[in-house]
């Protein structure tokens, strides 16, 4: 279904979704399984079976809506989900011939009520006490929904003058059309969820003592690691998160004829394949693992190899060399690992004689992002990312709660949306605890 | 997640929603019924009660479906019985369900042989808090043998006078579910009428015989190398159910529950429009499930809320001043067939479909070599006839479209 050609630069392509009664014929494979097993596959508890049988039945609006409830980024997931380790993986289809296409119907779902206003669900009794959500990303506006929907007056602040995470500034456009967040963040906002972009220099402890009665830490991992190599302060040497957000934006950097990525997950090759777009004409990824030991997505794997992406597996960096201020190469040597199972650089055992050398316009680094801020009396591990209590999400300080990447290190967006529906209930458990004043009036909003 | 009021009012009872579970395996007790209502049906016929001393002795196996490529179901054929289940156990469960659920509509479905058999056994279903009675003069196989089932709905005198009997017996509305095995179903609805009932239900199963086994020569289901024609139901039979409900709406004027080959809300709408009040399912609920009712009262719902209609009632016989006799039909209106060449995959099976089963009017363009599209079919107008055939086989959604033809003044 996917069309997706490398090299015409162009930066947004669509994944073409089904028509009605292709969902129809591809939802009346499903086996209607009793207990199914592709409902727990779903961390955010989409109940697939019931709406995969929606569309069966013609009920187009209803599945959309039953997805919608469980998961407000019903557009996005079906886009981005690595559904065929998630739902899909577990589909008894499969046992028969090929399992059901679970993300493509979550797209159809998704776009059956795309441009309308989709119908807003019921919101209990407005509630007076204040909840800040920090960071609009899948984690921030799952939990502003779902709290929300139980009453809560919502403000969402977020750093950027853009919400929507790494929705609207990460995931590169080809695989993610800008609408899909923007309208599912407009759901949110229907909903009552107050986003403030513009607001990043606010600590829980602060907003506690200002009169939130929850503080919500959702602010992802935005601070880019660099390797420290000889060349990286060199004319032409970036960090991915810097190049997608430009392209994001609609940029179109120049990045030059030859283009180097290193690193070997989903940003990596989001930042390779988005460089072909740019009008590369060679991209060379280079990651310590092998092929299998990759953590991006298979599927992602292959799209990039299959769009002329080479790979340097089992590889570490050794130098960025430039001439005139300029990168023009980049230097890099085969290893081994010294403990098997422990893919991280001090491991790696360097194989002479494996040294190789690839021309260079420009150097992308990719090897991850860590938390660029520390909280008043919320504990972190030694990484920095934030302890969560992984029931309720809450940290070490009472009412503050965090969910998604910075907590987990970098995960998934349907992750990210299930730890925030987690952390809304976990703060609503809290709120409730300290004594219920739902007044009925709330402040209006 | 919302809860439309899709309540209607039928032959004076008031059912939460039109969907009700027809009478067969899946009302055979109350444990099942319950679930049922909790899944969100509107009401329930009881699967068909005798008195103590009838006799019912079930074969096995008495199913079988009808596969027709990929799907393994299109109609299913059953040779069972009435309920074998004992009259007392099974009223005394109708009574414990009439207490827990209140809103719900509890028909009971009820077959018998001579006139005071017929009062007893109205009034004991009475006595135990049906809501409606429904007597079956429909089962195709097994009773009419025994002077029953079909045996009374293929006959107008008997129907008559059996549905005399119980109106005169009962004090709550009497449907009277007709057998779909006659040629003209209009005489004996008639009768019906005559007799007083409230309403009429149909179609029970239509009489057929599934298929050989062509190792045995046993028919299908093969009980021990022999089987006998049975009762046909699924989605097979809903244009024929459609017919049968449209002609007593239209024709005889008797309020009337569709029944046959209901599967989704479209196939509901359907039969409101037919003149259905209410909208009775069985094989689907069987094959998939009581949840389905969700798919039912969802898409309806929403239906009606985009057509701007308040409720199921506004939708019941709005189709049937358009269903016409052929005569009727205008001659003046012609279509002819329009390929949407952005649309087409290039199969080609319009032009078979066209070329053996019509008029030779599609062919692959001859002059397109190397413009891409030489396999874009195009209809040769002179030569459609506007049949309609070519569209029938198409595998694309709107990619052949009837258009109406300038008319020739
Ligand atoms: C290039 C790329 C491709 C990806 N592809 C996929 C994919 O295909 N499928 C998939 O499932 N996942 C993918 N992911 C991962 C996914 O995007 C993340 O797991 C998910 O976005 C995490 O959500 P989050 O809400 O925790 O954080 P984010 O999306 O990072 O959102 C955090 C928000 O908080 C804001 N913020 C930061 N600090 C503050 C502060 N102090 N105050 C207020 N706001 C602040 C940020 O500006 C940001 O808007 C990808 C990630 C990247 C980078
Ligand atoms: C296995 C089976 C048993 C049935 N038993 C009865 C019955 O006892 N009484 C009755 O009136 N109809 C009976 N029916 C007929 C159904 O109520 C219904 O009229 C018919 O199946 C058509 O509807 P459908 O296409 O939704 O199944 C039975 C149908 C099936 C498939
Ligand atoms: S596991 Fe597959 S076949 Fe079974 S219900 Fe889920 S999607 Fe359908």
């Amino acid at each position: 279904m996917s069309d997706r050609t490398a090299g015409s630069g162009a930066l947004v392509e669509f994944d073409r979704t089904y028509a009605p009664h292709e969902a129809v014929l591809e939802a009346s494979r499903c086996l209607m399984c009793e207990d199914p097993p592709c409902n727990r596959g779903c961390p955010a508890g989409v109940d697939a079976r019931r709406f995969i049988r929606k569309i069966r039945f013609g009920n187009f609006l209803g599945a959309s809506r039953l997805v919608r409830e469980a998961n407000l980024l019903v557009g996005v997931c079906g886009r981005l989900c690595p559904q065929e380790i998630l739902c899909m993986e577990h589909c008894t289809r499969a046992e028969l011939d090929t399992p059901i296409d679970i993300a493509g119907l979550q797209r159809f779902a998704g776009d059956v009520e795309l441009g309308t206003l989709a119908p807003l669900p019921e919101v209990a009794d407005e509630r007076s006490q204040r909840v800040a959500v920090l960071g609009s990303g899948p984690g921030g506006l799952a939990a502003a929904v779902e709290l929300r929907k139980a009453g809560y007056q919502v403000d969402v602040l977020e750093r950027s003058g853009t919400p929507g995470g790494l929705l609207t500034r990460g995931v590169p456009p080809f695989r993610l059309e800008r609408s899909f967040a923007e309208s599912e963040l407009e759901y949110a906002k229907r909903l009552g969820a107050n986003v403030l972009p513009g607001r990043g220099d606010e600590d829980p402890a602060r907003l506690l003592r200002s009169g939130y009665d929850a503080v919500l830490v959702a602010v992802g991992l935005w601070k880019p690691y660099t390797i420290g190599l000889p060349g990286e302060d060199l004319e032409g040497v970036h960090v991915a998160g810097d190049i997608l957000a430009v392209v994001a934006d609609g940029g179109r950097p120049d990045l030059g004829r030859r283009v180097v990525v290193i690193g070997g997950g989903n940003v990596a090759i989001d930042a390779a394949t988005t460089a072909l777009r740019l009008g590369a004409e060679r991209v060379d990824l280079c990651c310590l693992e092998s092929h299998d030991e990759m953590p991006a997505f298979r599927s992602e794997i292959e799209t990039a190899q299959a769009e002329g992406v080479e790979f340097h597996t089992r590889t570490i960096p050794v130098a960025i060399t430039g001439e005139g201020g300029k990168v023009v190469g980049y230097e890099g040597i085969g290893i081994r690992w010294k403990e098997p199972g422990l893919l991280v650089p001090s491991n790696a055992e360097r194989i002479p004689g494996t040294e190789f050398r690839l021309g260079a316009d420009a150097v992308i680094e990719a090897i991850g992002q860590g938390v660029a801020d520390r909280y008043e009396g919320v504990e972190t591990d030694e990484r920095g990312l934030v302890a969560a209590e992984p029931e309720t999400m809450a940290t070490s300080r009472a009412g503050v709660f965090a969910c998604g990447d910075v907590t987990s290190g970098g995960a998934t967006v349907v992750q990210a949306v299930a730890e925030g529906k987690r952390a809304a209930e976990g703060i609503d458990r809290y709120l409730r605890s300290l004594g219920d004043s739902a007044s009925g009036g709330g402040d209006g909003r | 997640m919302r809860k439309p009021d899709l309540s209607i009012e039928f032959c004076g009872v008031r059912f939460p929603n039109p969907f009700v579970l027809a009478a067969a395996p899946p009302t055979d007790s109350a444990e099942m019924i319950a679930r049922g209502f909790d899944a969100g049906w509107g009401g329930a016929v009881v699967k068909t009660l005798g008195l103590e001393h009838v006799e019912v002795n079930l074969v096995s196996p008495m199913m079988a479906g009808l596969a027709y490529e990929d799907k393994n179901l299109i109609g299913l054929e059953n040779i069972d019985l009435i309920s074998n289940r004992h009259l007392p156990e099974v009223l005394q469960e109708v009574s414990e369900l009439k207490k827990r659920y209140q809103e719900q509509v509890l028909i009971v479905s009820m077959m018998a042989g001579t006139e005071d058999e017929w009062k007893e056994i109205t009034r004991r279903v009475q006595e135990a808090g049906a809501d409606m009675i429904e007597c079956s003069f429909s089962c195709p196989h097994g009773m009419p043998e025994r002077g029953m089932g079909s045996a009374v709905g293929q006959d107008a005198a008997l129907t008559y006078e059996r549905a005399k009997w119980v109106v005169e017996a009962a004090s709550v509305p009497v449907l009277i579910k007709l057998t779909p095995n006659v040629t003209d179903i209009r005489p004996i609805a008639q009768k019906v009428k005559e007799a007083g009932a409230a309403g009429i239900t149909c179609i029970n199963t239509l009489k057929g015989l599934l298929g050989f086994d062509l190792d045995t020569f046993a028919p299908i289901p093969d009980v021990g190398g022999k089987s006998t024609a049975g009762g046909y139901s699924g989605p097979a039979i809903k244009p024929i159910a459609l017919r049968f409900v449209s002609d007593v709406a239209k024709d005889v004027g008797i309020p009337v529950a569709g029944v046959g080959g209901v599967v989704t809300w479209r196939d509901a709408a359907e039969f409101l429009l037919a003149g259905a009040g209410i909208v009775q399912v069985c094989t689907a609920v069987m094959r998939y499930g009581y949840d389905i009712v969700e798919e039912l009262i969802e898409g309806l719902g929403y239906y009606l809320e985009e057509k701007g209609l308040g409720t199921p009632a506004d939708l019941v016989g709005r189709g049937l001043p358009n269903v016409v006799s052929h005569e009727a039909l205008s001659r003046d209106y012609k279509v002819v067939a329009s390929i949407d060449g952005d649309l087409c995959v290039g199969c080609g099976a319009c032009i078979v479909a066209c070329r053996d089963g019509g008029h030779q009017a599609i062919e692959f363009p001859e002059d397109a070599a190397g413009t891409g599209n030489e396999r874009i079919p195009g209809v040769d107008e002179e030569k459609c006839i506007g049949c309609g055939f070519c569209r029938t086989v198409c595998p694309v959604t709107g990619c052949i479209l009837m258009k109406e033809r300038e008319s020739e003044a």
